[in-house]
């Protein structure tokens, strides 16, 4: 500092300086204790601040420097400012001192609202000063979430040359794209797309896949983050497994197939789907008869499978190991749409989910791809008769696609899901394609189709032959064996009832159950809609709040297929950034009270 | 015709209770969702529209606000809170206001204040012509015969000239609602003689309310108490009003009961009663949708009619056990609730007993004039067939 300062320090202090915790007095004493204060004031009663009188103060002291400290002091500066002016002082020197402003409140309020105060009274920015230094980075990265996005982070890493642990709660990865037929607008096979990066992370030697496991704990810094993951076991020895089906032939167990959205149905021991990586049987203990019965019934599988590869003594097991960066990329939950009533979902057999429809239309699916309505059949082990899908089944002659379900509704979830307008027409193009005869409604209120090439998807589906009818659908009844779709047509003004054969209502995306949880976990923010929060909306659109932790994909926010690859492969560049350099950006809570004065005063003088 | 915009008139409209218009994105949810809407008549969410654009003409032209009985099922499903049924409320309140010619009705529902004063001078005025009347030419300790305070032929020949003034301005206001729906309107030319053929339905819905219990297929209630609770009611308000027009002095000559009119006093009174503690224990409790939101004006709709049961009822067992002196004196009261009521009338929701019935008549006048304009053609075909 060239010239002598002499500094006074103003505190505010109304009692209600974050909720009682902050100390104003011990903020006082340290700041009489920093280098050229002159004097430390306590004021309480903003009304009496009379400039003359401060004016005065300044004048007698010789002050030339003026820090205000306190909750939002920037209220008072103007009557500091004229006080300065008077005393003939530089008016710039009235520094603010904002505990508000600068997140006190978080950890060690008293601590952080003192570096703020000295930052003030050294001169420097307290965003200059509070940066946090760098530490090292174990080069290993985890990566929670084998859908697309996570796949994409993992490869990018991998194929840099480290070591990436991937966890997925299931047992293969793919996530949704994997159940997906076709991607818009360009029409791929969703499978054919991501077949070959699946295989890629299961035979990549720097991947350490864990499928079935759960990510218990994480403690650490950044840099250093200790993972506790459960693994649990499915029972069947992966190196001895050739997945040749045996064993689910024998098995007489019959559950809902999550993968099918249960539409279909698998055996106990099964294969997510025949693709599925890593690509072996699994035994779902929870319907297992053998596992139920401790041992005492059927074990059917065992009996039949030629390479021993099933073991039913496998315990579940903890590994913990430390990474250096954390891929949060958890996907989402869709919409349940049996809390919309009026659709019926759910009630009637014939109104499906989007991801129930993708299934269907898929070649993987029951049906081989043929879209077909349900069906009742009896049941002969249970004697019940359902309602099932089968290749034989009718096709339907009219199908009606409501958009918006639970989407852009202040009753249930307020934003825009923003891939339901898209994913809808891919709909109503494989409708139109593989049953060229029937009808096709689409029923929407806003058309988004914002991306490259949507609009003219948009365009071209029209030119197919789909209805597209502005107006959400309110109802869908059941009439005779059909169904009765009721709405209005908006842009003509008329009430329109049709029958259909089949309703797709196009779910919005949400936050999964378990994000507050992982949230938690982790020390990540979430907005109030439920996605993770980024660090910053427009240019850090995939850091977290915490160093060395990223999200990718939709779990920060809807967001179609490319757009997640993007993100994905952004991510595993801020990781590798990291690496490369060996160091990684603390977290700026962790900054100790010295560091930030040590900081300041290095850069005052 | 070129159509006229009043970008005002989304903020008149506030004053009569639609604060949420602005909020709607048109997507259909409750026009589809109506059991009311049909292929000529869609509604809420076209009135809604109007109502954002400043369609003043549309909408004092339409007929739809009067086709919706609110069962609340709208506003419950909007995605956007814009309360599609509070505004078909608010518009019916508008229009009301628009059909009074005087200026009067919009006046009242702009501000309670003015109602409120206006029911007070009135009753005050009564109460003071009353009680002169029957100290010049009565006992106040006799109810009726000879030497009545308030004899029934006095107050017979006060309820006609009551009743003259009332249907004068009602008849006017009824006028300007058929100009404004059938003719201002336009778009569909309409048979004389439509009017005849369509004529049963004023009765038929004045006396059934039928449209009202089709809502209930909305509620999953059992019982559709609001309908039934409001049809008793209305059948009770207008069962009193005949009884005490034209056979009062068989209603008021005593002690002994006159079964022939007071079966019928009876049976309309409980319906009235009923009706009253069933709406204001709505109103205070706010459990369904279409009580939520009560203006002043309903309030002294409510609060007059508890008056008039009450001190009717009263007046009534007090003559019957010979406590003259107090029947006198809670008649006089009775009657001061009346008059206000009886002239705020035309001016008030109230009216809706009439326009709505008239409403459904029109309508039904319009859709047979529209399917006469297309040459028998059924209004109801699929506008889109299969591919």
């Amino acid at each position: 500092m060239s010239i002598q300062k002499k500094i006074g320090v103003y505190i505010y202090e109304n009692g209600k300086e974050g909720k009682g915790i902050i100390d104003c007095r011990a903020i006082a004493e340290y700041a009489k204790g920093l280098p050229q204060v002159d004097r430390v004031t306590l004021f309480s009663e903003p009304k009496k601040l009379n400039p003359l009188v401060l004016a005065d103060e300044f004048k007698k002291a010789g002050l030339n420097r003026i820090v205000i400290a306190g909750e939002s002091p920037g209220y008072f500066k103007p009557a500091f400012t004229r006080a300065m002016a008077e005393a003939g002082g530089d008016p710039e020197e009235v520094r603010i001192a904002s505990f508000r402003e600068h997140g006190v409140g978080l950890e060690g309020p008293t601590d952080r609202a003192k570096a703020v105060v000295a930052c003030a009274v050294f001169g420097i920015p307290f965003g200059l000063a509070a940066v946090p230094g760098k530490v090292p980075v174990n080069p290993a990265t985890l990566v929670i979430g084998g859908g697309v996005a996570g796949i994409q982070a993992a490869l990018e890493i991998a194929d840099a040359g480290y070591k990436v642990y991937l966890v997925e709660r299931l047992g293969t990865i793919g996530g949704h794209m994997a159940m997906f037929d076709k991607t818009f607008p360009t029409l791929d096979c969703a499978a054919c797309i991501l077949t070959p990066k699946m295989v890629a992370v299961g035979q990549h030697p720097n991947i350490e896949l864990m499928v079935l496991a759960d990510v218990q704990d994480v403690t650490g810094r950044p840099g250093a983050y200790q993972v506790k993951v459960l693994k649990y076991t499915g029972r069947v020895d992966a190196k001895a497994c050739v997945a040749c089906n045996a064993c689910a032939e024998a098995c007489p167990v019959s559950v809902p197939s999550e993968f099918d959205v249960g539409i279909a149905n698998r055996k106990a021991i099964y294969i997510p789907f025949p693709q599925a990586v890593p690509n072996t049987y699994i035994i779902d203990g929870a319907n297992c008869t053998y596992v139920q019965s401790e041992g005492k019934k059927c074990g059917a599988c065992m009996k039949k499978c030629a390479k021993d590869a099933i073991h039913f003594d496998t315990k579940d097991e903890l590994v913990e190991f430390e990474v250096g960066n954390i891929i949060v990329a958890t996907g989402y939950d869709t919409f349940d749409a049996r809390r919309l009533e009026r659709y019926n979902y759910g009630v009637l057999p014939n109104v499906l989910t989007s991801l129930e429809f993708e299934r269907l239309t898929n070649a993987s699916g029951p049906t081989g791809g043929k879209i077909v309505v349900k069906t009742k059949k009896l049941n002969k082990r249970t004697k019940t008769e359902e309602w099932v899908f089968d290749q034989e089944n009718p096709k339907p002659k009219a199908v009606a696609i409501i958009h918006c379900v639970g989407s852009r509704d202040q009753n249930f979830n307020p934003y825009c899901s923003r891939v339901c307008c898209m994913y809808s027409l891919k709909f109503g193009h494989l409708v139109r394609e593989k049953l060229p005869d029937a009808a096709c409604y689409e029923y929407y209120i806003d058309m988004r189709a914002f991306g490259k090439g949507y609009e003219e998807f948009f365009e071209r589906i029209k030119d197919e032959g789909v209805h597209v009818v502005r107006g959400r659908s309110a109802k869908v009844v059941a009439h005779g064996d059909r169904m009765m779709i009721r709405g209005e047509d908006i842009i003509h003004e008329t009430l329109i009832e049709l029958p259909v054969d089949m309703v797709l209502l196009a779910v919005g995306l949400q936050a999964t159950a378990d994000a507050e949880r992982l949230a938690n976990m982790l020390g990540i923010e979430r907005v109030q809609d439920g996605w993770f929060s980024e660090l910053e909306y427009n240019v850090e659109p995939t850091s977290t709040e915490r160093g060395g932790i990223f999200v990718a994909g939709v779990c920060q926010g809807p967001k179609d297929i490319p757009d997640t690859v993007a993100q994905a492969a952004a991510v595993a560049a801020k990781v590798l950034k990291s690496i490369v350099s060996g160091s990684i950006q603390g977290s700026r809570h962790r900054l100790t009270l010295l560091d930030i004065e040590q900081r300041a005063m290095s850069l005052a003088v | 015709m070129a159509v006229r915009v009043n970008p005002k008139l989304i903020d008149e409209l506030e004053y009569f209770g639609a604060q949420d218009v602005i909020k709607c994105y048109h997507c259909g949810n409750c026009s589809a969702t109506c059991t009311h809407s049909d292929e000529v008549f869609v509604f809420p969410r076209r009135s809604m529209r109007y109502l954002q654009m400043g369609l003043k003409t549309k909408l004092e032209t339409s007929i739809e606000p009067w086709l919706c009985y609110y069962c609340g099922q709208c506003s419950e499903q909007c995605p956007l809170g814009a309360e599609p049924g509070e505004s078909m409320m608010s518009l019916r309140r508008w229009l009301i206001s628009r059909y009074d010619f005087t200026g009067i009705s919009r006046k009242f529902f702009k501000s309670t204040k003015l109602e409120l004063l206006f029911v007070i001078l009135i009753a005050l005025l009564a109460g003071i012509g009353f009680l002169f009347y029957g100290f010049g030419h009565g006992d106040i300790h006799v109810y009726d015969g000879a030497n009545a305070f308030l004899p029934s032929h006095f107050i017979h020949a006060f309820d006609l000239w009551l009743a003259a003034a009332m249907f004068l301005f009602l008849g006017m206001n009824i006028f300007r609602m058929w100009y404004f729906i059938m003719i201002k309107s336009g778009g569909v030319h309409i048979p004389w003689w439509l009017y005849i053929k369509k004529f049963y339905l004023l009765p038929w819905h004045f006396f059934t309310q039928k449209r009202y219990a089709e809502c209930e297929s909305k509620i999953k209630s059992k019982v559709f108490m609001p309908w039934l609770v409001h049809l008793g009611l209305m059948l009770g308000y207008v069962i009193m009003l005949v009884l005490v027009m034209i056979f009062l002095h068989r209603l008021q000559s005593g002690p002994e009961i006159d079964w022939s009119v007071h079966a019928l006093a009876y049976l309309a009174t409980v319906g009235l009663l009923i009706g009253t503690i069933y709406m204001v224990k709505g109103r205070i409790k706010k459990e369904q949708v279409q009580y939520q939101k009560s203006q002043g004006s309903d309030w002294i709709f409510l609060v007059l009619l508890m008056i008039i049961v009450v001190t009717g009822v009263f007046q009534h067992i007090c003559h019957r056990l010979g406590m003259e002196m107090i029947a006198n004196i809670t008649y006089v009261i009775h009657l001061m609730a009346v008059v206000p009521w009886l002239l705020r009338m035309p001016f008030t929701k109230w009216a809706h007993m009439l326009y709505r019935p008239l409403a459904m008549y029109f309508a039904g006048i319009r859709k047979n004039a529209l399917v006469l304009e297309k040459e028998g053609a059924p209004i109801s075909q699929p506008i889109r067939q299969a591919a």
